[in-house]
């Protein structure tokens, strides 16, 4: 079955015309159009972001006890995590089933219960609701009918799983578990990254002057690492010609670059059991920022996951991030980090966490143009010619995991299968 | 909280106005000449800073950190044309000794693109360190930014 065959046949199930016909090169390009059409956009929320996808909430280190909560989103739905009193966490929609309100406007917090701040419709922290104000009315007026089934009236709830200490959520019931759902290398990636209790360190949050999906190809894209991040390359920090490749999990929904940056290292020692690494003399007036040591065995220095559609994990020498990214309408989106070390951090090695933070987030060395170069896509293509597409025929044109491969778009067109698969493309 | 003299008063003003020249002028080499040789300058967001978490958006433990950022933006980093517009208000000097104080002020950076885009890109409060004289300097500067949120990208210092 071809690709473009697949993609009909889902739609042809649905029974419905799908609203953008795919290129008849298939993953190897990306029309335009879906990032300007405000019919796409609306179709994304319904296949991709309420379809059978899995979305990272938040940590559960940030629920260590019962009634704490966070806010996060699912694409653009409003989210509730929460830890109850039994200590499982719960995910439901963000909205007061009677009006529709936000219930909790704080981006965290700890709470006995949610209540509507509009007409206290209360829930508990399993989004059951358990009162209504003036329920049997005032002086026997007014009230609701005395047939309402307050059981009927939930918050809309939201099947979790925690994988590794992530939190993920999903309005389908019929997406597989997580580890299924990213399969075996992926989900070892996962548990390489939570080998241990986690600690938030901080938080980043950066508005996107583009489509999210933008975003989505940006970090599956090893190809432009050297180039736009010219911090590396000036800095004989990274190159494309290092040890590095590209894994695939769940043919190309998600994948994980990753690169080993052993040959830049121009000082090497052991302190504490961990090889440490010291660079100077690159042309950085002090390169202390860049000191670092090896945490992991296997000796890749920067994997960069992506858990599709919206999930990053990331680590770039010792600063270990989630990158989640929510959409903001078809032209903006905001990307939210994570920062975490581990609970056993040596103060060493928080400081080098610290200030390795100069290289990550919105105003990291190698990560800042990130931020800019989606917007330049969206301003580049508005008004295209529908049949105009992007081209990712670099690395070849099909999808199969590339080890050794870096100079590749293999991953992109992962994410291009996996979209068009849920979209019926 | 113990007065200053107009002398301090206007020793610390020279230096803000300084500062703002240097970043707003596009003039940025001159900003590492402000602080001391092992400065701290560091940008954080109210909601790590109010929850100590030490992540920051841009932290520079030394002088030439500053002149590499100044560095990356001149030759290194990848952005579009963009100026800052600095608004001061709300300076309260508390003396640390007869050469030190600590000083704090609100601060708005209004940016301007090549668009004709202009927006308030960051709002928040300067809590400095300053070693006052002829030419007082910054042993500490941290930005704390009212909002979480950057917008795009931030490569000009606040």
């Amino acid at each position: 079955m071809t690709e473009l065959a697949g993609g009909c046949l889902l739609a042809a199930m649905r029974n419905e015309e799908p609203l953008l016909s795919w290129p008849k090169e298939g993953p190897t390009r990306a029309p335009y159009r879906v990032m300007h059409d405000p019919d796409i956009y609306r179709q994304e929320m319904d296949n991709i972001f309420r379809g059978p996808t899995w979305h990272y909430l938040c940590l559960e280190a940030e629920l260590p006890n019962p009634g704490d909560y966070r806010t996060s989103f699912i694409g653009e739905v409003p989210v509730i995590v929460c830890r109850d009193e039994n200590g499982d966490i719960n995910a439901m929609v963000n909205r007061c089933a009677h009006k529709g309100a936000l219930l909790c406007i704080e981006p965290h917090g700890n709470r006995k219960q949610f209540a509507c701040v509009y007409h206290a419709w209360t829930y508990d922290l399993k989004g059951d609701l358990t009162s209504i104000a003036f329920q049997r009315g005032l002086a026997g007026k007014g009230g609701m009918p005395k047939d309402f089934d307050v059981s009927k009236h939930h918050l809309v709830r939201i099947r979790v799983e925690n994988f590794c200490g992530m939190a993920f959520g999903t309005f389908s019931d019929k997406v597989e578990n997580v580890e299924t759902y990213l399969g075996p290398e992926m989900a070892a990636h996962v548990r390489r990254i939570f080998n241990r209790p986690v600690e938030v360190l901080g938080y980043y949050h950066q508005v996107l002057p583009n489509n999210w999906k933008l975003y989505m190809e940006n970090s599956r894209d090893p190809y432009h690492a050297t180039i736009l991040h010219a911090f590396y390359a000036t800095f004989k920090l990274n190159r494309l010609s290092m040890l590095g490749g590209v894994a695939l999990g769940k043919d190309g929904w998600h994948n994980l670059l990753y690169s080993a940056a052993e040959r830049d290292i121009q000082k090497e020692n052991y302190e504490g059991g961990h090889l440490r690494s010291v660079i100077r003399d690159v042309g950085l007036e002090d390169s202390t920022f860049l000191d670092r040591i090896q945490e992991f065995d296997d000796g890749i220095t920067v994997a960069i996951q992506s858990i599709f559609p919206t999930c990053n994990t990331q680590q770039i020498y010792n600063t270990l991030a989630i990158r989640q990214t929510v959409p903001l309408g078809l032209n903006k989106a905001e990307l939210h980090w994570t920062c975490f070390g581990y609970k056993d951090d040596t103060p060493e090695l928080r400081r080098m966490r610290q200030a390795q933070a100069n290289l990550i987030g919105p105003a990291g060395y190698v990560s800042m143009e990130d931020g800019s170069v989606g917007g330049y896509v969206q301003r580049g293509t508005a008004g295209a010619e529908d049949e105009a597409s992007a081209v990712m025929e670099m690395g070849g044109r099909t999808i199969e995991p590339q080890p050794g491969v870096r100079a590749t778009e293999v991953a992109l067109r992962g994410f291009w299968r996996a979209y068009r698969e849920l979209m019926g493309y | 909280m113990a007065e200053v003299s107009d002398s301090v008063r206007r020793q610390i003003e020279a230096l803000n106005t300084r500062y703002i020249r240097a970043i707003d002028d596009d003039a940025v080499e001159e900003w590492p000449k402000l602080f001391t040789e092992d400065c701290l300058y560091r940008i954080t967001t109210r909601e790590n800073f109010s929850q100590n978490l030490p992540m920051p958006l841009m932290e520079c433990t030394s002088r030439g950190m500053l002149v590499d950022r100044v560095f990356g933006y001149r030759r290194v980093n990848v952005y579009e044309p963009q100026r800052y517009t600095h608004l001061l208000s709300g300076l309260v000097i508390e003396p640390i000794d007869a050469t030190h104080v600590r000083c704090r002020q609100n601060y708005a950076v209004i940016r301007t693109m090549v668009t004709g885009e202009m927006m308030i890109f960051s709002a928040g409060v300067y809590h400095d360190r300053i070693v006052l004289g002829a030419e007082a300097m910054f042993e500490e500067r941290i930005v704390v930014q009212e909002s979480r949120r950057v917008d795009t990208l931030l490569v000009i210092p606040i």
